[in-house]
Formats: structure tokens, C-alpha cells, sequence
């Protein structure tokens, strides 16, 4: 299988020319990543175009302090509906209609005096309504958003879906139509250690070296992601794909993180890279109390669908 | 459990010495349940399957080379396996004899130093441990097994030890003699950053220079990160690195990857230097985890802390060969570079 290339992004480094994936598994990611997506168009004289039919101040980005209308008077955000967008007389999916619609945005945001244009929709109804579900048509229509978008100077789109909207397969090949995966901002980042916050599994993927330099930030999100919605201290799983270090002082917090959670919850290590494991294996799994090996490491391409 | 911890010397002078008191110690354990376990050379091994005849199916008879192979692992894992058997109410039953004969000086004094500190590590744990010492063996050694067994075996019978000293006493006296000083090649740095991220490029850069394997490299890096770490937390400054290769042509101990961490701060008395292995009950606790979970990422560890100051020095046994100085790496302070 022919491996496709791509990049991965955290939202705030999306710039013109990126066709953007994001595949979300709650609202709460979705949120986190259109949400500064369409704050930081609206905050840097960015045309912001948000394909939805759901009101302007209940999109992502847009809740309690933003003033939708005003931005909506300074045409700065377009808010369009799913029917004159991208809907035939018969409601079905048009997708020319889409591309004019989108090409129509982008072309009259230079004279309008936006230095860019950020493009958004969900697609998950356009896979799962009855009677619209039109997965070829939305591979079109995505091929060609791409051709549009990528030689852009000032467009660029993420295109949100719900992970659970389509099977496996039909993801992937809608993943596959893009360049870009979109992701949430790191939690933390320097240039030695990355945190950022997983959703499905629920997590920290944790990058780069751990030490007690960075203990503290660490701790910090880790404990702010063990509290579940309801308020139990839940395990969570812990991408350590890309850690190349840890310190003894991390391993020993996370065993105290551990020992601390409600019930018989563990915190799952996935991905240990080989050098890292063994550490922790000459220490002994079983005098780390808590700690539970999880998977093996993936190949890159496979943990980003 | 009702069993206490015991541990025993048996010192031998020939197979009927030798048998009147493995014999009983092993039988009473195949009787009360207990894991047995021996380990001995082949020699030993046919002399006691001979004399406990059917009973020695219930042992577990293992290769001393391989069973003594890392002090501060042998003792961990063994203190694990006897606190689980506690947890089952049953107990270990240890009968072993490192091999003496065989090793070099500074691995000898480590596996003496296991003998005191396990007096304190198996506390509680009703583990029997007996070690058989030859009166062939070395007088130093034989000498040492007096001072760090509680009790002696005449016969079936035990009696305690005059010459018992304190485990911490002990294992005080094995570093009693200073550490020989860094070879002129040793490379140097002070250490003044916080940040230990550029420490461990560093000492990766230079580690690439020697055969250190990979996988020990990593070992190395948590070691020394440990190491550091504790220095600038409790040391005072300055804080010195110093690495270099140890071909050890005295043949005092096998060639190594030698790095060393010094400060000018004294370790308080009650500072543990991670010879204790923590218990399985308290492994959420801080305090003993770090510098012996450094012992068993390297070879051998070595302390020094007095007035002048601390050593913390970490050797990594090479497979060689060696070529002295590290090629490539940047002139030492001491070659005017």
C-alpha cells in the first residue's frame, strides 16, 4: 500500500494554501481546534467562512465575549448555510455549487481588504443524513477543494468530520484527499518537551525529553486531563511515540499519578520507544505500580486517521 | 508470618561439613513448603541432588554466574520474590554461594557489601537465607563473611556471630579507601546550567566516541540525569562532569565507560546511597528510588562524600576494545586545549 504523505499541524500553524483534516471524536476537540481556527482569523483581519447551518454565535470560536453580528455586518465572517452553499433545488449535494461558493468567498475577500480567507465546514451530515449520504460526491468535491486551496496564497480550509460518521475505510479515504492534519495547540511546548492533549484515546501525547526542568508542566496537564466529566480521577493513555527520555524523578511521578486515581484505574504507556522501555524495564514494570503497558509503537501514518 | 528473617554463614571445611549443614536447612524448608532455592556451581549441585535424594525435585537449583549477576539486580529481584512469597504466607529459602573465587577485587567488594545490606532489605520478609563460605576461599573474603552474617551454622545448629557488624558500619568500611583519581584524558566540564537537556547531548556525543553499547547509553543517561539532578537539588557547586575510558589494566574491575559527578556538598549522615531497595508497599513514596534505581542501570556505582566533597561515579562495563583517550572529542582542560 502506497503510504500517503502528510503534514501535521497544530491548529495556530495553519497558514494559506493548507487543505486541513481534522477528524474529531467530541465536540470538546472540535471546539479546541476550529474554535482558535476561526478566533484567530477574526483577530488578524482574516476573512473567516463557516459553512454550517447552525446560528453564528453558537459556532466554535464565537461563543460568550465575540461579537458574531458585528463580524457578520463587516462581511469579515460569513456565516452560509448548507442550502446556498451546497444544496441542489432537491436538496441534494451539489458540489460545483460548493466550489463556486467557496471560489466566490475567496475572490472578493482581497477587494473587501482580508489579507486571507479561512475556510470551515463539518461534513459528517453529508456522510450520514439519509437521503443526502453522498461519500463519492464529497471525495470530488474535497479533490477539488484541494486543487483550489493548496496553490492559494490566501485560502486555506480545515474540514472537520466526525470521527464516527463513516466507517474505517471511508475515513481514510476522505483523510487521504487532504495534505494537512489539523490538530489541538500543544498544552505545552518548548523546544525540548511537547504535551498535547489526545482525545480518542483520551490522553497526553508527550514529546521530546522529560525532565525536572519540565516535571511541573507536566504534572499540570496531567492531572488536568485524569479528571474525567463526571470528576473521578480516571487512567488515561499516554502516547509516548515520540518521547525519547524520561528521568527516573518522571517515572516515579508518573507511578504517584497512578497510585492516586480512583478505583483500578492504570495510566497506559503507549508506544514506548525501545530505549525508553528498557529503562523501565531494569527498574521492573511490576515496582512501578499503576503503570500498564499499552500498545506497541504504530507506523506514523496509522495514529493520525 | 511467623518465620523472622534469618541469614546464616556456613563455613566449610570439606563435603560432611558442608552437607551437616546445607542439609538439614534445605530439608526443613522441602518440609514447612518453602520455595527452595540453591545456588551453586555443578559440583555442589550433584552433591546435594545425591544427598537429598527425592526431596531435591522440590528445588530450584540455579547457575551461580548467572544467578550472582548484577549486585544491586540480584537483590532486587530476589527481595521481590521473597516479599511476594511473604504475601502468600510462604517464605524463601535461599541457599547460595556467589562465586569468590572468579571475580575481580571491586565486584567482590560489591557482593559483600549485598551480604550486609540484605540484613536490612529482607527485614521482615521471613526469608532464610544461608551462604556457604569455603575455608579454601581467600582469607579476605572468609573474614568478611563473618562480619556480615548475624549468625553462624555448627552443625544443625546456629549460633549468633561474634564478628557481626553493623550492615551500614560495613558497607561504610568498603569505601574506605579513596576512589583512584580521573585518568589526565578524563574530558571535564562544569556544570552551570539548569537544564539538562544539552548534558545529555553532551554526554551522548562523547559516549558515541567509545564502544558503550546503545542500549546502555540510554541507561547511562538516566543515570547521570539522575545523578545531576540530586547535585544541584542537595550539592553545593561547583558541579563537575568528568568521563572517560577505564581499560583497567590493574584488572581491578573489567574495562568500563567511567563517568563521574562531583560537588562541593557533603551527604548528611542519614543520606541513603540507594543500597536498600525500596519495598513494594512504598514504591509511590520518594526518597530510595532514585539513586537505586541508578545502581541498577549501571555496572557498578561508586560514593565517596566527605569534607571535600561528593563523587557519584558511575562505571558501564565495555566490550572493549579501548582506545585511550576518546578519539575525536575535544582536549581535556589538563592537555591545554
Amino acid at each position: 500500500m502506497e503510504t500517503p504523505w502528510f503534514a501535521k499541524r497544530h491548529v495556530s500553524e495553519i497558514r494559506p494554501g493548507d487543505h486541513g483534516w481534522l477528524a474529531y471524536s467530541g465536540f470538546e476537540e472540535r471546539d479546541r481546534v476550529i474554535g482558535p481556527f476561526v478566533r484567530e482569523g477574526l483577530a488578524t483581519n482574516e476573512k473567516v467562512v463557516y459553512v454550517t447551518d447552525a446560528p453564528a454565535d453558537r459556532l466554535p470560536g464565537l461563543g460568550a465575549g465575540a461579537d458574531a453580528a458585528a463580524f457578520q455586518r463587516s462581511r469579515q465572517l460569513r456565516v452560509i448555510s448548507r442550502r446556498d452553499a451546497c444544496l441542489d433545488r432537491a436538496g441534494g449535494f451539489e458540489p460545483a455549487r460548493m466550489l463556486d461558493t467557496l471560489a466566490g468567498e475567496v475572490g472578493s475577500a482581497f477587494g473587501q481588504g482580508f489579507r486571507a480567507v479561512r475556510i470551515t465546514t463539518d461534513y459528517s451530515w453529508l456522510l450520514n443524513d439519509p437521503g443526502v449520504a453522498d461519500l463519492p460526491g464529497v471525495l470530488g468535491c474535497e479533490h477539488r477543494v484541494g486543487d483550489a486551496v493548496s496553490p492559494s496564497t490566501m485560502a486555506m480550509a480545515v474540514c472537520q468530520i466526525d470521527r464516527c460518521a463513516c466507517p474505517p475505510e471511508q475515513l481514510a479515504a476522505l483523510r487521504d484527499t487532504h495534505e494537512v492534519l489539523v490538530e489541538v495547540d500543544p498544552e505545552y511546548e518548548d523546544n525540548v518537551l511537547r504535551i498535547v492533549r489526545t482525545f480518542a484515546p483520551d490522553g497526553l501525547r508527550v514529546e521530546g525529553e522529560l525532565d525536572a526542568a519540565r516535571h511541573k508542566a507536566f504534572e499540570d496537564r496531567l492531572a488536568r486531563v485524569s479528571v474525567g466529566p463526571d470528576g473521578r480521577r480516571r487512567g488515561v493513555r499516554l502516547n509516548l511515540s515520540r518521547l525519547r527520555f524520561i528521568d527516573l524523578r518522571g517515572l516515579h511521578l508518573l507511578v504517584r499519578h497512578a497510585v492516586s486515581l480512583d478505583g483500578d484505574d492504570a495510566l497506559i504507556l503507549d508506544g514506548l520507544q525501545p530505549e525508553v522501555e528498557n529503562v523501565i524495564e531494569m527498574v521492573g514494570w511490576h515496582r512501578l505500580p499503576g503503570l500498564a503497558r499499552g500498545r506497541d509503537r504504530v507506523p506514523e501514518t496509522e495514529d493520525l486517521a | 508470618m511467623s518465620a523472622t528473617f534469618t541469614h546464616r554463614v556456613l563455613p566449610y571445611d570439606g563435603v560432611d561439613e558442608f552437607l551437616a549443614g546445607a542439609v538439614p536447612f534445605l530439608g526443613e524448608g522441602l518440609a514447612a513448603g518453602d520455595r527452595v532455592q540453591v545456588v551453586c556451581g555443578l559440583g555442589l549441585e550433584v552433591l546435594l541432588r545425591d544427598a537429598l535424594g527425592d526431596g531435591a525435585g522440590a528445588i530450584r537449583f540455579s547457575d551461580a554466574a548467572r544467578w550472582y549477576a548484577h549486585p544491586s539486580r540480584t537483590l532486587a529481584d530476589c527481595l521481590s520474590d521473597a516479599e511476594e512469597l511473604d504475601g502468600e504466607g510462604r517464605r524463601l529459602r535461599l541457599f547460595g554461594e556467589p562465586v569468590w573465587a572468579r571475580r575481580r577485587p571491586l565486584e567482590v567488594l560489591e557482593w559483600q557489601r549485598v551480604e550486609a545490606i540484605l540484613n536490612i532489605a529482607f527485614r521482615g520478609t521471613g526469608a532464610a537465607i544461608m551462604c556457604p563460605y569455603a575455608a579454601t576461599l581467600p582469607p579476605g573474603v572468609v573474614a568478611a563473611g563473618r562480619r556480615t552474617h548475624p549468625e553462624t551454622v555448627r552443625g544443625a545448629r546456629a549460633v549468633p556471630n561474634p564478628g557481626y557488624i553493623d550492615p551500614g558500619a560495613f558497607s561504610a568500611r568498603c569505601d574506605r579507601e579513596p576512589l583512584p583519581p580521573p585518568p589526565a584524558h578524563a574530558d571535564e566540564l562544569k556544570i552551570d546550567r539548569p537544564d539538562l537537556y544539552w548534558l545529555r547531548a553532551y554526554v551522548a556525543e562523547y559516549a558515541r566516541r567509545t564502544p558503550l553499547p546503545d542500549e546502555d547509553l540510554q541507561r547511562l543517561l538516566v543515570a547521570v540525569t539522575e545523578v545531576v539532578t540530586n547535585a544541584e537539588r542537595h550539592g553545593a557547586p561547583p558541579l563537575m562532569l568528568r568521563m572517560w575510558t577505564d581499560a583497567a589494566e590493574d584488572a581491578r574491575g573489567d574495562p568500563a565507560f567511567v563517568c563521574e559527578v562531583s560537588d562541593g556538598g557533603r551527604w548528611s549522615a542519614g543520606a541513603g546511597f540507594g543500597l536498600v531497595p525500596p519495598r513494594r508497599s512504598e514504591a509511590g513514596a520518594c526518597g530510595r528510588f532514585g539513586l537505586w534505581a541508578v545502581r541498577l542501570l549501571c555496572s557498578l556505582v561508586q560514593i565517596r562524600t566527605g569534607p571535600a566533597g561528593t563523587v557519584v561515579r558511575l562505571r558501564l562495563t565495555l566490550p572493549g576494545p579501548l582506545s585511550d583517550p576518546v578519539p575525536g572529542f575535544r582536549p581535556g582542560p589538563g592537555d591545554g586545549g
